[in-house]
């Protein structure tokens, strides 16, 4: 390998076909005069720009069925030929600079194109050069050559995570192993399950219990979770009402009224509401709007006026507190239900962590523009960060995630896309060059991912996300199978 | 008349590539061009790339082109032509040559050949080399004289005839290309041979005794030997005759009333020179054909040429092929410093352009100029 040109943080490097390298590999150019590497990751394979390419292959292609022939070559210039004409050009970009065996970020120097060495950077020596922090490790999988990938669960502790790729690429199941890495690190964590794909995770793929299995609560709207009003803030109401059932101000205002003063005499029931809605003095149109949402809640099966049918929520995060998951299954559960049950475990956790009462929690939130309503989007990345929800959004649809969350996200977990515009949106993460999100995640094979940020000490790793022994219960049910 | 009876087609054997390579000439060729490369690495290991890369063709460098006598009025005899459409296998050899580098005795040049047949609809080609040789004051006769001694150029005294090192790129690709043609036309039979080039004789790369030689050996096999010309300085009364065949319709022969007279006493028109339009298009090229054959063999021969190749703007497809065959790209000449690195560590740097130094954007034209 020859280094080429430099261009902004930009290296080309000429590469022969005996030399094996793809992208995502990392070289090292060495300059032994000045006793500093650069490190550089191969964002591209491209051929060398040879000239007279053009020639030999329209020449070459006239071969065929009516032309062939022979060459009498005995000093084999055709094979130096081959050679060069299968010279390849690497794009790299620099992630590092090694000064006497130290890291630093700046790049400022240029390497020598005459002398320098450049070698592969194998991925077991460049996770030993970035230091890894392993006190909490979490086993993402294996590189490519081969070195196990471990991240450290500190690098999601008070971030910002995206995982995100198309469809049937993994991004279900990477989640399923964060999350029950995390539990087995002792955290908790709440996922928002919108397709039921992480109620068996107590399970082993042949349904036998695994270590989760008392770790992993399966909460399910209307069946096992349940609420009584009595449970509920003032504050929690409101917006459900606003935000989930779309009630007008004046409506609203009235609402409170009604609320505090069947809260004041201690009958906070859904049997109790709606006669105070009946018998309330205000507008008909207030009280038509009232009745609709009232009903709204009532049909959502979520509220119920037996104790005993309820759940408490609050106990349910005591009991993952020291490590477990809960998993809230929206499966089967209309619209405006999810945003009821959604807006209700949000503001519970907010009133716990605001209470201490939870210290912190790892939210995963799949497919969040199916249920989070728009001002969450801006309290994620800020104020809920700040009380100790620590989100990762899971999606293949990268543009339902607002920009301001790409760019604060702190770890990416990017998966194949081949989109343009998909990649478009997910190269607007601050984490990342756009050519390296473009360049590399295009290529990705299945259960291939690209890790992108802190996790990584910012040095973007490919990596085949290890298999997972529990039911993943993420397969699309489908017709022809059954039939068989 | 019994010529025309003896032409008629009979079925003939190729084994062109395995007969030429067996034959002495390329041994001596590998040989030569190793030992001459020893001698750079022997010397100096520098090898200074030019900075305009020559490439020749074996054709003269600068067309001899005729005046007719006799020709009275600015009439030209138009022939027309009809395909026949019989089997006839056709050859086309062409010959390059590319300067590689410089060092500080000599010079490096490479050089390959190609033929191009077609028989029974299928085209076939071999190519022979490329060779790189090192030529030096020192080494410039033996080569020479290799050459010559392959290409039958033996009449011509030896001691002055090798050529001032400048001129042996030409001259060496000149000989490659008499040696294919010797060979072509003792192998084959009943064959249409095309060249690349008139059938001017009598210069310093073409002896008049070796290109009639080449004629008659084509001659007696019943070969027929055509020259295309590309471009071409024919005129008439101050016409260019390859505008006046743009009135004609093709198929068709121009042919000049009259007999050429060359610009010197040295130089023969071992051929007659025609103008040949055979498809619609704007090209149209000179063409010499044999003039020991008769008329009538000539014009059969151009019929059975356009009813059996592929022509393109008046252009024979073996030719063109035989063309783009030998013809060196760029990379080829990158591989060939490579493999002068690879295996005797000689090194390419690329010389100061001594104009673009003098006269910055100014300074362009050859670097030797």
């Amino acid at each position: 390998m020859r280094l080429y040109r430099k261009e902004g943080n930009t290296v080309q490097i000429l590469s022969f076909p005996t030399e094996n390298v793809e992208k995502g590999d990392y070289l090292q150019i060495e300059d032994p005069k000045q006793n500093r590497a650069l490190i550089t990751q191969v964002i591209d394979v491209q051929f060398a720009n040879v000239p007279g390419i053009l020639e030999e292959l329209l020449r070459d292609s006239t071969n065929g069925e009516n032309l062939n022939g022979q060459d009498f070559d005995p000093l084999e210039v055709s094979s130096h030929v081959t050679y060069i004409q299968d010279a390849r050009l690497l794009i790299c970009k620099i992630r590092a600079s090694l000064d006497n065996g130290k890291l630093s970020a700046t790049s400022a120097w240029l390497p020598s194109r005459s002398q320098s060495i450049i070698k592969q950077l194998p991925m077991s020596s460049l996770l030993n050069l970035i230091k890894i922090n392993h006190s909490l490790p979490i086993q993402l999988g294996e590189t490519k050559d081969e070195a196990s990938l471990n991240i450290d669960a500190t690098a999601l502790d008070g971030k910002l995570n995206i995982v995100t790729g198309k469809k049937e690429t993994g991004k279900s199941h990477l989640s399923k192993l964060l999350v029950l890495s995390l539990v087995s690190h002792g955290a908790p964590v709440v996922v928002l399950d919108l397709n039921g794909e992480y109620a068996h995770l107590g399970y082993e793929a042949d349904g036998k219990k695994n270590e989760y299995t008392n770790r992993v609560n399966v909460l399910t709207p209307s069946e096992n979770f349940r609420v009584i009003l009595a449970q509920m803030k003032l504050r929690v109401i409101l917006n459900i009402l606003i935000h989930a059932l779309n009630l007008p101000g004046t409506s609203a205002r009235e609402f409170r009224r009604i609320w505090q003063f069947l809260d004041e005499r201690a009958t906070l029931t859904l049997h109790e509401l709606g006669e105070a809605i009946r018998n309330w003095r205000c507008n008909q149109h207030v009280r038509d709007a009232l009745f609709s949402r009232y009903y709204a809640l009532v049909n959502s099966g979520f509220f119920t006026d037996n104790p005993s049918e309820s759940l408490s929520l609050e106990e349910c995060f005591q009991r993952i507190r020291s490590g477990g998951a809960l998993v809230i299954n929206l499966r089967d559960t209309s619209l405006v239900d999810r945003q009821i049950v959604v807006e209700y475990v949000l503001g519970k956790l907010i009133d716990l962590l605001t209470q201490q009462k939870l210290k912190a929690v790892f939210l995963f939130a799949e497919e969040a523009h199916l249920y989070l309503r728009e001002t969450y989007w801006d309290d994620i990345v800020t104020r809920m960060r700040h009380f100790g929800v620590f989100t990762t959004f899971v999606t293949n649809q990268p543009d339902t995630i607002r920009e301001n969350i790409y760019r604060q996200a702190d770890n990416v977990f990017l998966f194949n896309f081949t989109n343009e515009h998909d990649l478009e949106t997910v190269s607007r993460a601050a984490k990342v060059d756009v050519e390296t999100v473009k360049s590399i995640a295009r290529d990705l094979p299945s259960h291939h991912c690209l890790l992108l940020g802190t996790a990584v000490k910012d040095f973007p790793i490919v990596v085949r996300v290890k298999a997972l022994n529990v039911q993943t219960m993420g397969q699309t049910r489908l017709f022809f199978t059954e039939k068989n | 008349m019994i010529q025309q009876t003896q032409y008629t087609p009979t079925p003939s054997k190729y084994n062109f590539p395995q007969s030429l390579q067996d034959t002495a000439l390329p041994t001596r060729f590998i040989e030569l061009s190793l030992r001459s490369i020893k001698n750079i690495a022997s010397q100096d290991t520098t090898l200074y790339q030019p900075y305009e890369t020559i490439t020749e063709n074996a054709e003269p460098s600068e067309e001899i082109t005729p005046v007719f006598l006799g020709q009275t009025k600015l009439k030209l005899n138009t022939i027309p032509l009809k395909p026949i459409h019989e089997e006839t296998p056709i050859i086309a050899i062409d010959v390059s040559s590319i300067k590689i580098g410089e060092t500080t005795t000599g010079i490096l040049l490479a050089i390959r050949g190609a033929i191009v047949w077609k028989n029974n609809r299928h085209y076939h080609y071999l190519r022979i080399g490329p060779f790189p040789f090192h030529i030096t004051e020192e080494n410039k006769a033996e080569i020479y004289q290799l050459f010559r001694q392959y290409s039958l150029d033996t009449l011509t005294p030896n001691t002055t005839s090798t050529p001032s090192l400048i001129h042996m790129q030409t001259r060496i690709t000149t000989l490659l290309e008499r040696w294919l043609q010797m060979n072509i036309a003792t192998q084959s039979q009943n064959t249409l041979i095309l060249w690349d080039g008139s059938l001017t004789a009598g210069t310093n790369d073409s002896p008049t005794h070796i290109i009639a030689q080449l004629l008659e050996t084509a001659r007696n096999r019943l070969n027929t030997v055509l020259a295309f010309t590309k471009i071409t300085r024919l005129r008439l009364s101050g016409h260019r005759l390859t505008d006046l065949i743009e009135k004609c319709t093709p198929p068709c022969l121009l042919e000049m009333d009259g007999y050429p007279i060359a610009p010197s006493n040295t130089i023969h028109f071992l051929g007659n020179i025609y103008v040949a339009k055979l498809t619609q298009g704007n090209c149209s090229f000179r063409l010499d054909i044999d003039r020991k054959l008769p008329r009538e063999q000539a014009v059969e021969a151009i019929q059975r040429l356009i009813a059996n190749d592929q022509l393109a703007e008046s252009y024979p497809e073996t030719l063109r092929l035989a063309h783009i065959y030998s013809t060196f790209t760029a990379n080829e000449v990158i591989a060939i410093q490579r493999l002068l690195a690879q295996t005797h560590g000689i090194k390419t740097i690329t010389r100061p352009n001594i104009r673009r130094l003098l006269f910055g954007p100014f300074g362009k034209g050859p670097e030797g100029g």
